[in-house]
């Protein structure tokens, strides 16, 4: 085979994978190395503390607070977002024609591809008491009582959750419609003559099938959910107190916004790297196995 | 497939599927209606759908200095980073796709591994970095960090594009007296043009959204179009609520020029799956 000789693998691999990984190996290194001093903003010293920074961490309620509530993220948003998509799909390909079909998947996609900032936006004015769209029933209902679902301290998490399952929920709603369009028809039909319902043929017989593709829609929804940052920065900054204060957010006040301690941020950052990169390359093996 | 009578079940599944249909753009719909109102028609109790259209918070938008340069260092910075992640992933995705190797399956893992990183993670130590070297604050260190990004993204989704083509029509142009390169050329990336374009719009939208790094490694300078549209909300107790929603529109155009393209990509990925 010609295909053997050629130097092509070679140069088309090598330059690439190297600027890779200087790019990527170098601030992550350098985010141990910081998180191992003292560096703060203000001044231009610093010298070496070890795992003090880690140390501090571990006594720090609202850093343990912002772990509690990266979870809860996680959670809601992924599971959420599974129930949105796997429901509208399913609904897709039972009632819609091939025409609505092409509707639907235009029209779920769109939220999607809006930057975080602007759908962020959108939904902070929806949300707004007194003059929103969205709490416009609830004032028309009640005869003009006052609901603000990002300063409560119950509801801002699942109010900023749900604009992340409004832009994701819809969007992997095309996917898994898309999926079960693959499906090979023989089974389904199978399962209609021996009676079986609606609901029954997706639950025991098109839903088992996709199983893997549908975790592996899960892992790529747990991965993206980590980049909350955006929409908790401009609808909420965190609050009311620290209710919607996640890590990226608690690290990113005190890097710059509160304090300027740089150190202690990229403690922060690096436990959740090193959280994150075990856990996803766990589940990626197992995902791949 | 017969189709089954109307029943009352079908009916409440064409209601959800229409409301959620509603959802999806409504606010997007009302936010551009927003854009044309005057301050006085958006502070209202009752929305008003009926209004007297001004193009006054579009125009202010259009004339602030801040926003043209947010839209400058945008387009600069992401059509950039795009482009070095066109020259620099698109072969390397080929090389994998192609010259299969022992560490191709190791490749795939790193290239997909870079998106577990946090942003912060990688945002602050290359805000020192760049502060130290004298880059903060400029549109290379800004593109150099996103090029990680775009390189990562199009070279992740150009694979599968590649081993979409089919060996037949590369193996006669070997036959035919091809070298390797200008199969790669001539062959492979004209028949897998329509995804890899797909790919490409993908790793621009995905740039353009960027938040976090920007407002990282941007203090005045080289602050781009979703820096300066947070920015003013933070205009003391007066929100501008028009001028705000000009700005988020601005902001999210280009993307929804993608959207086309990225549908079609979508489908393409699935039709693949499917053969």
């Amino acid at each position: 085979m010609r295909r053997r000789r050629s130097s092509l693998p070679v140069t088309f691999l090598v330059p690439t994978l190297a600027i890779l990984l200087v790019l990527s190996m170098v601030p992550t290194l350098y985010a141990i190395v910081i998180a191992l001093q003292n560096r703060e903003l203000s001044t231009p010293g610093y010298s070496w503390v070890w795992f003090s920074n880690f140390a501090d961490l571990f006594t720090d309620r609202r850093f343990l607070n912002a772990v509690w509530v990266s979870v809860k993220w996680e959670i809601v948003t992924v599971v959420a977002t599974m129930v949105v998509a796997i429901g509208l799909g399913v609904l897709m390909f039972e009632v819609a024609g091939p025409r609505m079909r092409n509707v639907y998947c235009l029209l779920f996609i769109i939220p999607v591809l809006l930057p975080r900032v602007s759908a962020a936006f959108v939904w902070k004015f929806a949300y707004h008491p007194l003059y929103g769209i969205a709490t416009y029933p609830y004032r028309l209902v009640t005869g003009g009582l006052i609901f603000d679902p990002l300063s409560k301290p119950a509801t801002a998490l699942f109010a900023v959750a749900s604009v992340d399952v409004w832009q994701w929920g819809l969007f992997f709603a095309v996917i898994v419609l898309k999926l079960l369009e693959t499906l090979p028809p023989q089974p389904i039909e199978a399962a209609r003559l021996d009676h079986a319902k609606r609901w029954q043929i997706h639950a025991y017989v098109t839903l088992p099938m996709l199983k893997a593709p549908l975790i592996s829609l899960m892992f790529v929804k747990m991965i993206e959910s980590l980049r909350s940052f955006d929409l908790i920065y401009v609808m909420t900054r965190g609050g009311p107190g620290v209710a919607t204060e996640t890590l990226d957010m608690y690290a990113f006040s005190q890097g710059f916004i509160e304090s300027g301690k740089v150190s202690y941020a990229s403690a922060m950052a690096v436990l959740m790297m090193i959280a994150t990169v075990i856990t996803f390359t766990m589940l990626w093996k197992r995902v791949q196995a | 497939m017969k189709p089954y009578p109307m029943r009352p079940g079908r009916l409440i599944a064409k209601a959800i599927l229409a409301l959620a249909g509603f959802l999806a753009v409504f606010p997007l719909v009302w936010t551009a209606l927003n854009a044309l109102k005057n301050n006085v028609d958006i502070i209202t109790r009752v929305p008003k759908a009926i209004f007297t259209p001004t193009l006054a918070n579009i125009s202010y938008i259009l004339g602030r200095d801040s926003v043209l340069t947010g839209l400058y260092n945008s387009v600069v910075a992401c059509g950039s980073a795009v482009l070095i992640g066109v020259v620099l992933g698109l072969p390397a995705a080929y090389a994998v796709a192609r010259y299969p190797n022992r560490f191709a399956g190791d490749i795939q893992f790193f290239v997909l591994s870079l998106r577990f990183l946090p942003p912060v993670a990688v945002a602050i130590p290359l805000m020192v970095i760049w502060l130290q070297v004298g880059l903060y604050d400029t549109l290379p260190a800004l593109i150099v960090t996103y090029s990680l990004l775009t390189i990562s993204v199009i070279m992740w989704l150009a694979i599968p594009a590649f081993q979409g083509v089919p060996k037949e029509i590369e193996e006669a142009a070997f036959v035919d007296g091809y070298g390797a390169y200008s199969v790669f050329w001539r062959i492979a990336l004209p028949v897998a043009a329509r995804s890899l374009i797909g790919a490409i719009a993908f790793s621009f939208v995905l740039v353009w959204n960027e938040f976090l790094i920007a407002l990282m490694l941007s203090s005045s300078n080289a602050k781009t179009l979703p820096i300066v549209a947070s920015e003013l909300s933070q205009q003391g107790m007066n929100v501008p609520w028009g001028i705000l929603n000009a700005s988020v529109v601005l902001l999210s155009l280009p993307p929804l020029l993608f959207l086309g393209v990225l549908s079609g990509f979508l489908n393409s990925v699935f039709r693949q799956k499917k053969n």
